[in-house]
C-alpha cells in the first residue's frame, strides 16, 4: 500500500498515520494498557483473598448484581425461546433415550426397594447406626443463578443470595440432580460459586457400591467429563455405577462436602498398563449449563473444622 | 474520536450494557452447544470505527469489567482484549476498509484471536489437569455465531458512536462524481 494513500486516509483523528508523534503516542498507549494489565494480574495473584483487588472485585460484584439480576430476568424469555428451538432439534433422539432410561430406572427401582428392605433388616441385625444417603440437617438455602462465566476456563456462576442469607465461603452447592460446586466468595447479597467443572476444583469422591475412593477433577471444556483419579488398578469399575461425595474425615478435619451427595455416574474406566492407578470418567448428574436455581447447604455438624481438598488460585 | 464527556458516556454505556448483556443473557444461550460472545465484537467495532487507541482502551475496560463481574483473574481479559482492540484498530487505520460486510471477517478474526489468546493466557495461569477437545469446538462455534451477528452489532455500535466520530465510515465510501447536465437536461451538452 502506498504511503500517499495512507496519508490521505479519511480517518479524521489519525491524520498522517506515519507521523512520528502519532506512532509514538499510539505505541505508548498500548504499552501502558498492557503493562497495567500485567501489573493487575501479578498483583491479583500475589495478594491474599482479603487484599485490595479482591475487595474491589467484591465491590464491583455487589454494584453489578442488581443490574445482572434485572437483565437476567428481562432476558429469560429470549433465552428460553432460543433454548427451546435447540431442544426441539434434539427432542426426538432425547425422547428415545429417556424412554430407555425410564425402563432401566423402573427395573432398578424395583431392585433398589428390595435391597433397601434387606439393607434395613441387616442394619438392624448388626446394630449399625442408620446413615441416610443424603446428609441431613444441612439447612439448604435456595438461590437463583444471575450470571455465569462465558468461557470454558472459569466455570463459575453468581447467585442472588449472599452472607446476609447465611451463605459462607466453601459451603457446598447442589441442584436437584446432585453436587455442582462450592461457594468461592460472598458479598452481602450475592455469592460466587466455583463449579466442580472448574480447573481449580477437586472433590473427594467414592464409587458406589464398590467403595473405591479417589479425587474427582474436571476435563476443562467438557462439563460432561469428570475424571476420578487414584482408583486402584485392580478394582473392577463398571459403567453406570453411581459416584457420591466421600466426605472424608481425619481427626478434627473433614471434607467441605458432606458424605452422600450424588455427583454422577461412571461412564468408562481406562486402566493404564504403566500406572498404578486407573482413571475413571464420570458423567455428572447436574446439567451445568442449564441451572436456573441452586441450593447452598449452609449448615454442617457442629464442632468439626472443614478442610477443602480443592486447589484454589 | 475526540475525548469529550459525550464520548466517555457513550463508550462507557456501551461497555457496561455489553458486558451485562453477555454475562446475564447471551452466556446462557445454547446454540449448537455453545454461545455467542458479544465482548470481542464490541471491542472490534469500536476499534474499527474509532481507531487503535480507543479500541485498546475499550478492550481494556471491557476486559476489566468482565474480570471484576465474574470473579476471574483480574487483568487476564484486559490483557487480551487490549491487544485485540489495538490490532483491529491498526487494521482499520492501515486498510481503511469501507465494504458493507467488513464486519463479518473483522468480527470473526477478533473473536478467534480473543478466544485463542485467552486460552493461552488461561493455560499459562491455571493448573488444568487435562483439556477437552470441546474447547476447540466451542471456539469454532462461537466464532461462527459471532460472524453471523457481527453485521448488526457493528452497525448498531457505529450508529451509537457516529456523533462522536470525527469522520464516520459511511462518509468514506467512494461515490461517483455527479456530472452536470446541459441546458436541455442531457449530459455532455454543457454550455
Amino acid at each position: 500500500m502506498s504511503e500517499s494513500r495512507l496519508t490521505i486516509s479519511a480517518r479524521g483523528d489519525a491524520g498522517n498515520v506515519y507521523d512520528k508523534k502519532v506512532i509514538r503516542r499510539r505505541r505508548a498507549a498500548l504499552a501502558v494498557l498492557l503493562c497495567l494489565s500485567l501489573i493487575l494480574l501479578t498483583a491479583y495473584f500475589g495478594e491474599s483473598p482479603s487484599g485490595l483487588l479482591h475487595g474491589v472485585q467484591r465491590g464491583a460484584q455487589q454494584v453489578l448484581s442488581p443490574i445482572e439480576a434485572g437483565a437476567s430476568t428481562a432476558l429469560k424469555p429470549f433465552r428460553d425461546l432460543f433454548n427451546w428451538v435447540g431442544d426441539a432439534f434434539n427432542a426426538k433422539g432425547e425422547n428415545k433415550k429417556l424412554k430407555q432410561q425410564l425402563a432401566a430406572t423402573r427395573a432398578r427401582l424395583a431392585a433398589a426397594e428390595t435391597a433397601l428392605r434387606e439393607n434395613q433388616q441387616l442394619r438392624a441385625m448388626v446394630g449399625l447406626p442408620r446413615q441416610p444417603g443424603f446428609p441431613q440437617g444441612t439447612n439448604p438455602v435456595t438461590a437463583r443463578v444471575i450470571a455465569r462465566s462465558p468461557t470454558d476456563w472459569y466455570s463459575s456462576i453468581a447467585i442472588d443470595k449472599g452472607s446476609d442469607d447465611g451463605i459462607r465461603t466453601d459451603q457446598p452447592v447442589v441442584t436437584g440432580d446432585g453436587l455442582v460446586g462450592k461457594v468461592a466468595s460472598t458479598t452481602s447479597s450475592t455469592a460466587q460459586v466455583t463449579l466442580i467443572t472448574d480447573a481449580s476444583s477437586a472433590v473427594s469422591a467414592q464409587i458406589m457400591p464398590d467403595g473405591s475412593s479417589g479425587i474427582l477433577r474436571p476435563a476443562v471444556g467438557d462439563p460432561n467429563d469428570l475424571q476420578l483419579d487414584y482408583i486402584q488398578k485392580g478394582r473392577q469399575i463398571k459403567a453406570g455405577q453411581v459416584v457420591i461425595t466421600s466426605g472424608f474425615s481425619s481427626g478434627s478435619l473433614q471434607s467441605i462436602f458432606p458424605r452422600g451427595i450424588p455427583i454422577g455416574r461412571v461412564r468408562s474406566a481406562s486402566p493404564n498398563e504403566i500406572e498404578t492407578y486407573q482413571r475413571v470418567h464420570v458423567q455428572a448428574f447436574a446439567d451445568f449449563r442449564r441451572m436456573d436455581y441452586v441450593q447452598v447447604l449452609t449448615a454442617r455438624q457442629p464442632g468439626v473444622q472443614a478442610a477443602s481438598v480443592g486447589v484454589g488460585p | 474520536m475526540t475525548l469529550t464527556g459525550g464520548t466517555l458516556l457513550r463508550t462507557g454505556l456501551l461497555v457496561l450494557l455489553g458486558v451485562v448483556l453477555q454475562v446475564s443473557g447471551l452466556s446462557q444461550l445454547q446454540i449448537l452447544g455453545s454461545a455467542p460472545d458479544l465482548t470481542p465484537l464490541i471491542v472490534g467495532a469500536v476499534a474499527l470505527w474509532a481507531g487503535s487507541i480507543p479500541g485498546a482502551v475499550t478492550g481494556f475496560s471491557v476486559g476489566l469489567l468482565l474480570d471484576l463481574a465474574l470473579g476471574q483473574n483480574v487483568g487476564s481479559s484486559s490483557l487480551v482484549l487490549s491487544a485485540v482492540g489495538y490490532g483491529v484498530g491498526r487494521y482499520g487505520e492501515l486498510r481503511d476498509p469501507a465494504h458493507g460486510l467488513i464486519a463479518i471477517p473483522v468480527g470473526a478474526a477478533a473473536t478467534l484471536g480473543y478466544l485463542v489468546a485467552f486460552a493461552a493466557v488461561s493455560f499459562m495461569l491455571e493448573t488444568a489437569p487435562s483439556i477437552s477437545g470441546l474447547v476447540v469446538r466451542d471456539a469454532i462455534v462461537t466464532t461462527l455465531l459471532n460472524a453471523i451477528i457481527a453485521v448488526p452489532v457493528f452497525g448498531l455500535i457505529r450508529r451509537v458512536l457516529r456523533p462522536v466520530l470525527l469522520a464516520h465510515p459511511a462518509g468514506r465510501r467512494r461515490r461517483a462524481e455527479t456530472r452536470e447536465t446541459g441546458p436541455i437536461g442531457l449530459r455532455g451538452l454543457e454550455v
